[in-house]
């Protein structure tokens, strides 16, 4: 639990730096957010991997999201009980912020270096912004890349999914709806859901299993991942506690640029999306593009459900 | 014969021969692990033993409040050591000179003093992209000295500018068209024609830019230097290195490029490169996964495949989130010799031997109390802090900077080390600096640190250290501190 704790902070930190990156003096720097989005990443994998029901996400999901940490994990491809359909509370907000007229403009795959592409791309006035989503999705794009270039794609539906499934299994999300940050607060408050997921423990792992059919060595793969990070991790987890920044208050940045986050990767992921083969991500594409864009083949009963999930999980867990 | 093979040897055979100096059969570091034995300073002269530094001078404003375009952000001595020039986040270089020893001065022991201030970069905004270009001098180095004017390169993120640093100290007077005021006179007026004639005046130094060399990288610049064949230098950001010449500005030839024609693809970058101090034709560049490449310029024009690629085989037990981030490689640095670099990464400094590139010969920790803390720094952004690291002047010796207004020295054939601190507290004149030490757990002893009280916004990034001698300049922020060994 602790690992997945530590590794949500670590992504919320991440993604903060490099939301905070587009406004700082002298342009994007490439290299410090090129380590920032390999933190991501691999605090990324621990998260979707560590298999704990207590949080929405949950491990088996994870796994194929997970290659060089998971041993052995063969690409299952979108495993069975993934087709639901990506957060419609994201899409709610993604699609009014999308700057349209950048996505077609940008002929190449987004780069993080905005600096050169966003020349091309942009026109006057936009520069800013298209760098600035240019960066966030490459950024993204980038803690993808590997994935989808090993795995074809499947994978990243797998990842991108897979969670979102098993928060069905897991009665935290529902309970997590209250608060807008909850996603931040449940995991920091030790996971009010804990006792939850205690009661749905029985049914839990049966039901989950055919989604860790994909994942070799679930249990094993991903407490042998993070295992190692997880000491170096616990013992800065209790420092920052005491530290002036303070847990609370890196949760209220958190919540403060949630929406600006998922703006920004909003707007990247639809174009994203749109350059991308591959029957998953249409689906996350079709959802993006709002309801009302019912897409064939998508699952729509758990909208209701998960247009509660707060912004900030379902932009995590579109990754 | 040997020729013909050395040609046909191509980088490898000719390299060796050139880092060697030539000779067959020099002395190899042990293959030992870790931090070997050591083969010497290249076999140097002991003078890093018994080093007793002592406070020399302090430059900058003592006042609290600092103001960021004070933040010094590059050190460097020129060649002979007379001069030494600093470089600061508002664009402005200050060089001070070193003064002549002077008997009627005993005490002032050839103290620095300010020479010249100057304006290198101004802030511009590129308009096409929306992007602001920071003025921060992001490296200054010298040029080898070859009449009386000094020469410099500085760089911000984009612009390379030669300046040339010139004394005058005469001044022409009686000039037939204008007053001695300027006043232009009138043709007509002249009656009688005058020599002008050349009269001492009060020494100004000024500063003028004979050469920009701008419009040549789309990223960040982070690395200059200078060839040591005196005519070109190379100029490096995250994903290409240029090669110029001192008097070309309209071009650069790009003789690194490791743009992948994906940027998703994108998985590591430059962060330093170096010149040879005596091959010119060689160069290394690090990476941020904590990589070296060496590259020969014969090879190839476009020296995208290393000759030699230095790299040290990652230890899986102390793997963790920020692994790569604390691997990357800040600083790379020739021995003066030219037989060994050294890399500054986030917690340790190493030295390779470039005949070696399995792994380095040395090792040394700089502040390896840090790697549990590795989560809060890379909160509040510390762990990207990039250290410089330099050579004492015979090679056995080197030094980095820390937390705290700390800095290490590393005696690389005694293997001591110590920790000393750059404050005003110590600044007394002469005062030999007390080694200071961190408390890494347990009990903390009298006069110890303990890690949590580390000042983490107290950061020594740059250091330089005399060519010659024993004197070295330690950047605290905005403040120059210069220690000088107690002997000097």
């Amino acid at each position: 639990m602790e690992f997945k704790l530590e590794a949500h902070r670590i992504v919320s930190i991440s993604l903060g730096k490099i939301y905070n990156s587009r406004v700082q003096r002298g342009g994007i720097k490439l290299h410090k957010n090129l380590l920032v989005s390999l933190v991501l990443r691999s605090a990324r994998q621990v998260y979707l991997s560590d298999p704990c029901p207590g949080l929405y996400l949950a491990g088996p999901a994870g796994s194929p999201a997970a290659p060089p940490q998971q041993p052995g994990e063969p690409a299952a491809g979108p495993p069975a009980g993934w087709g639901e359909p990506p957060p419609p509370a994201a899409c709610a907000a993604w699609p009014e912020t999308e700057p349209q007229p950048e996505r077609p403009a940008d002929p190449a795959p987004p780069r993080v270096g905005a600096a050169e592409p966003a020349a091309p791309v942009t026109g006057a006035g936009d520069a800013l912004r298209a760098g600035e989503v240019e960066e966030a999705e490459a950024a993204w794009r980038r803690v993808e890349g590997p994935r989808e270039a090993a795995e074809g794609g499947a994978g990243v539906f797998a990842g991108a999914e897979g969670p979102r499934g098993a928060r069905r299994h897991c009665g935290c999300p529902p309970g997590g709806e209250d608060r807008p940050g909850a996603l931040g607060a449940c995991p920091r408050v030790d996971c009010r859901c804990a006792p939850r997921p205690a009661e749905d423990e029985p049914p839990a792992p049966p039901a989950v299993g055919p989604r860790k059919r994909g994942a070799a060595g679930v249990g094993g793969g991903p407490a042998g991942g993070p295992a190692p990070g997880s000491s170096p991790l616990k013992k800065p987890r209790r420092n920052s506690e005491e530290q002036p920044g303070g847990a609370e208050e890196e949760e209220e940045m958190e919540t403060g640029n949630v929406a600006n986050l998922i703006s920004i990767f909003g707007s990247s992921f639809s174009g994203l999306l749109r350059k991308s083969p591959g029957g998953g991500r249409e689906e996350a594409e079709g959802e993006e593009s709002g309801p009302e864009a019912a897409e064939p083949g998508q699952i729509c009963c758990d909208k209701p459900v998960l247009r509660d999930i707060n912004p900030w999980s379902t932009a995590i867990v579109a990754f | 014969m040997a020729g013909e093979g050395r040609a046909r040897g191509g980088a490898g055979a000719g390299l060796r021969a050139g880092v060697l100096g030539g000779g067959a059969g020099r002395e190899r570091a042990p293959d030992a692990p870790g931090v070997s034995a050591g083969a010497g300073g290249g076999g140097c002269p002991a003078g890093g033993n018994d080093l007793q530094w002592c406070f020399s001078q302090v430059k900058g404003a003592i006042d609290e409040d600092v103001a960021e375009a004070d933040i010094i952000s590059t050190v460097e001595f020129n060649y002979s050591g007379d001069l030494l020039a600093t470089g600061d986040k508002g664009g402005r270089v200050v060089i001070f000179q070193r003064e002549q020893e002077n008997k009627s001065r005993p005490h002032s022991r050839g103290e620095y003093n300010v020479y010249s201030t100057f304006q290198s970069h101004e802030p511009e905004f590129d308009y096409l992209k929306s992007l602001e270009i920071e003025e921060k001098i992001n490296k200054i180095r010298w040029l080898p000295q070859q009449n009386a004017a000094h020469f410099l390169l500085s760089t911000n993120d984009k612009t390379i500018k030669l300046w040339k640093i010139s004394e005058r100290d005469k001044r022409a007077e009686g000039y037939n068209l204008k007053d001695e005021d300027g006043r232009l006179r009138d043709p007509f007026r002249i009656t009688a024609l005058r020599v002008p004639i050349l009269k001492p005046m009060d020494l100004m130094v000024e500063a003028s830019p004979r050469r920009i060399f701008a419009n040549a990288h789309t990223y960040h610049i982070n690395s200059i230097s200078v060839n040591s064949d005196h005519e070109t230098y190379l100029s490096a950001d995250d994903l290409r290195i240029n090669l110029w010449h001192l008097e070309i500005t309209d071009r650069s030839f790009n003789i690194v490029d490791i743009k992948p024609v994906n940027m998703e693809e994108l998985t590591e970058v430059i962060t330093a490169a170096e010149f040879h101090p005596h091959q010119c034709n060689v160069f290394v560049y690090s990476s941020s996964k904590g990589t070296i490449r060496l590259c020969d310029m014969r090879s190839s024009a476009l020296c995208d495949r290393h000759s030699k690629f230095f790299e040290e085989p990652e230890d899986p037990s102390s793997r963790s989130f920020f692994s790569e981030i604390i691997s990357s490689i800040s600083d790379v640095r020739f021995s003066h010799s030219g037989r060994y670099m050294m890399t500054r990464d986030y917690l340790s400094v190493k030295v390779w031997d470039l005949n070696m590139e399995s792994r380095p010969v040395e090792t040394h920790q700089v502040h390896e109390y840090l790697r549990s803390k590795l989560c809060s720094l890379y909160e509040n952004d510390c762990i990207f802090d990039k250290f410089e690291c330099c050579w004492g002047g015979s090679d056995s010796a080197i030094m980095t900077g820390s937390y705290n207004n700390f800095f290490r020295m590393f005696d690389r054939n005694t293997r001591r080390d110590v920790t000393l601190e750059a404050s005003r507290e110590n600044s007394k004149p002469r005062a030999s600096l007390k080694p200071r030490k961190v408390c890494t757990g347990g009990k903390r002893k009298k006069d110890e640190i303990s890690v949590d009280s580390l000042d983490f916004n107290k950061k020594i990034l740059h250091t330089a250290w005399h060519p010659a001698e024993n004197i070295i300049a330690v950047a605290a922020t905005n403040n120059l501190y210069i220690f000088q060994d107690k002997v000097n």
